[in-house]
């Protein structure tokens, strides 16, 4: 029996599929040199309009496909592919030719667009040199409709197929058939790509990134793609087999029966109405909230907008993305964050030592006011669906909340001056997360409108441990009663002020932090949509004075093991068995 | 026929998106729009042509536009490349 082998990739999309491998490649077109004579080069030059017509109706019918499906903001490459196809200098230079050197469409339309395929590819601009590829999606297209070749279209794959490919343009990843395409693994890209995003939003579990996948690979072949841990595995052992059926028949069972909690309300057994909202990275995720029942958007992470293109997001093409979101969330709330990367996200010559310490988040946009200034306004422009609150990361000292403040209160003066409508009302908080601001939560909820606790950060820099870091990793524990105790006085502090606190780390989603979490009084939790349906199922089963007698008891112990010893014996009398509880 | 010198003060420079809108908004001008970097003049209705002159943010051009509407056609695109659409 053939050799196992595990290709291994960048995990993009969660889920684990085993299927067959279908090879999706974008066949070679050979273009040959035919001379027309005169007479028939008028209507040479007519084949060449049909098929830019052709193209085009398949360009907009994927357009329109992707805007109901995905989203107008990820059908913008195609405004700049249907652009170039009806590039009027190009169109006019291919006419000309045709008649002036009477040679075939399909063979003039190849060299001019090749001249500046190599204009482009020769420049020294990276983000430039990406468009030669859209250059040859729209030109292979118009060239297969030339010639009468049928599109390699992916709608075609069979059912219970592993789709493999070297990449997968734009156009033709949002033609992937969910019900048929179980699984995607793809030699390039990363977790930015338009594939894994597209994955993502299409729940397919997806690797990318997996060198030298397609001489390793065959069409037809058996394999099982784990878009867990980010792996491809081709000939696995029987004993491999057998585990990963056991994985797929345990993740088939866990949804149905969580799946009714989906629907059900946010209530402990005593009436308690607790807030459950989603953490979404891009503006798809909207459609998974939904789906397992957020009551809002708890943290909307704008950063996919200063990672997915060159440059920063202008204040338009933030404003269409807030915008559309608040509007799909209607009326639930949408928390949008802003900017929370490194300094070095933006500017490109800048490093620095320590950045976990360093610039970033909070820190950045109070140093660029210009930069901070355009993703306030174009959230406060969107804010005009009443449903939008902001949120700011990293805050660590008074005098930031306070300069935030000022240029806040300047931008909503500017629009007020240019006429533009926006909520005068709207929520401002602030994450929790470094513990600065833990510890002076009674000081600084007098001037928000709500806290958000960052337990991730909050965890790390509490206990000064890097997570990233092999070596130290085993010290960071959530339930480290430092981190606890320091939560706690944060719901406190804010209650005491009449504000609302909510959670938006790992700790949320956690059976073993849940009960914890509402006896210390939390208003809201909000999480990855996918954990939502066990968070709702953990809490209304539990009522408020069993979980404040838990919290109490949790807050006596002295180290995270004993806490989450006595959580773990607590819960299991509860749901005997239930996963993720280990 | 009116000619101005710009520089191009769009954050992200003349590229795809910008560039797709410049182009977009030319069409509805009845005028002729032409775009030249360094001695070379492409058509402001072709996104290739503006595209393959590679505009960084910083960089000269020289924007024409001659026709009915060319008052018009040139405020709207000078705001474009200046970055103030």
């Amino acid at each position: 029996m053939a050799k196992e082998r595990i290709l291994k990739g960048i995990a993009v999309s969660k889920g684990i599929s085993q299927g067959t491998v279908f090879v999706y490649e974008t066949k070679e077109i050979k273009v040959v040199q035919t001379p027309v004579p005169s007479m028939y080069l008028k209507g040479e030059i007519e084949r060449f309009l049909d098929a830019l017509e052709k193209t085009k109706q398949e360009l907009t019918n994927i357009k329109e496909r992707i805007n109901k499906e995905i989203g107008a903001d990820f059908a913008q490459f195609l405004d700049a592919q249907i652009l170039m196809l009806r590039d009027r200098e190009i169109i006019e230079t291919v006419k000309k030719r045709i008649k002036s050197e009477e040679m075939n469409a399909e063979y003039v339309y190849h060299r001019v667009l090749d001249e500046y395929a190599r204009k482009l590819g020769a420049s020294k601009d990276q983000y430039l040199r990406e468009r030669v590829a859209d250059i040859w999606d729209v030109g292979t297209r118009v060239l297969r409709n030339l010639l009468d070749m049928t599109h390699a279209s992916v709608i075609d794959v069979p059912k219970g197929s592993v789709l493999v490919a070297h990449d997968i343009s734009p156009s033709v990843a949002a033609l992937i058939n969910p019900d048929n395409v179980l699984g995607i693994a793809i030699e390039v890209g990363g977790r930015t790509s338009h594939t894994a995003i597209t994955a993502r939003a299409l729940e397919i579990p997806a690797v990318v990134g997996v060198e030298g996948l397609l001489a390793r690979i065959e069409n037809g072949e058996r394999v099982i793609l784990d878009g867990n841990r980010g792996i491809l595995i081709k000939n696995p052992t029987p004993g491999r087999n057998q585990f990963y059926k056991g994985e797929i028949r345990k993740e088939v069972e866990y949804q149905k029966m969580l799946s009714p909690f989906c629907e059900l309300p946010a209530k402990t057994r005593d009436g308690r109405q607790l807030d459950i909202s989603a953490n979404i990275e891009f503006f798809v995720e909207y459609t998974h909230a939904k789906k397992y029942g957020a009551m809002g958007i708890g943290l909307f992470r704008t950063e996919f907008l200063y990672l997915t293109r060159r440059g920063n997001p202008s204040e338009e093409e933030q404003f269409r993305v807030y915008n559309e979101l608040a509007k799909k969330m209607e009326p639930d709330p949408v928390i949008i964050r802003t900017y929370d990367l490194g300094g070095d996200k933006i500017f490109s010559d800048y490093h620095e030592a320590n950045p976990f310490l360093g610039w970033r988040a909070m820190r950045v946009s109070l140093d660029d006011l210009d930069f901070f200034k355009i993703q306030l306004r174009a959230i406060l422009r969107a804010s005009v669906n009443r449903n939008i609150r902001i949120m700011y990361p990293m805050i660590s000292t008074f005098e930031e909340i306070k300069k935030a403040k000022i240029i806040f209160n300047e931008v909503k003066k500017e629009l007020k001056k240019e006429k533009v409508d926006f909520d005068d009302h709207i929520q401002v908080g602030i994450m929790v997360e470094t513990p600065s601001a833990a510890l002076m939560s009674s000081h600084f909820a007098a001037h928000v409108d709500f806290f958000s606790i960052g337990s991730n950060d909050l965890t790390q820099y509490v206990l000064a441990v890097d997570r990233g870091n092999e070596r130290v990793s085993h010290l960071f524990d959530h339930f480290h009663p430092a981190v606890l105790r320091l939560i706690k006085q944060v719901i406190d502090a804010g209650h005491k002020a009449h504000i609302w606190v909510g959670l938006c780390g790992e700790l949320a989603a956690d059976p073993l932090a849940i009960p914890l979490l509402i006896g210390f009084g939390i208003d809201e939790l909000s999480m990855s949509p996918v954990a939502i349906p066990k968070a709702k199922m953990v809490l209304r089963a539990l009522t408020v004075q069993e979980c404040e007698e838990i919290a109490a008891k949790a807050l006596k112990f002295r180290g995270a093991v004993e806490v989450k010893k006595f959580l773990r014996r607590a819960i299991r009398k509860k749901f005997p068995g239930i996963e993720g509880i280990k | 026929m009116i000619r101005e010198k710009i520089t191009i003060l769009n954050e992200n420079g003349l590229h795809a998106l910008p560039a797709s809108r410049f182009v977009r908004l030319a069409e509805k001008f009845k005028s002729d729009v032409t775009i030249a970097k360094d001695d070379v003049e492409v058509s402001g209705k072709s996104i290739m042509g503006i595209l393959t002159l590679a505009c960084e943010k910083g960089s000269k051009v020289v924007l024409t536009t001659s026709g009915d509407d060319e008052e018009k056609a040139m405020n709207a695109l000078r705001k474009i490349l200046e970055g103030q659409d």
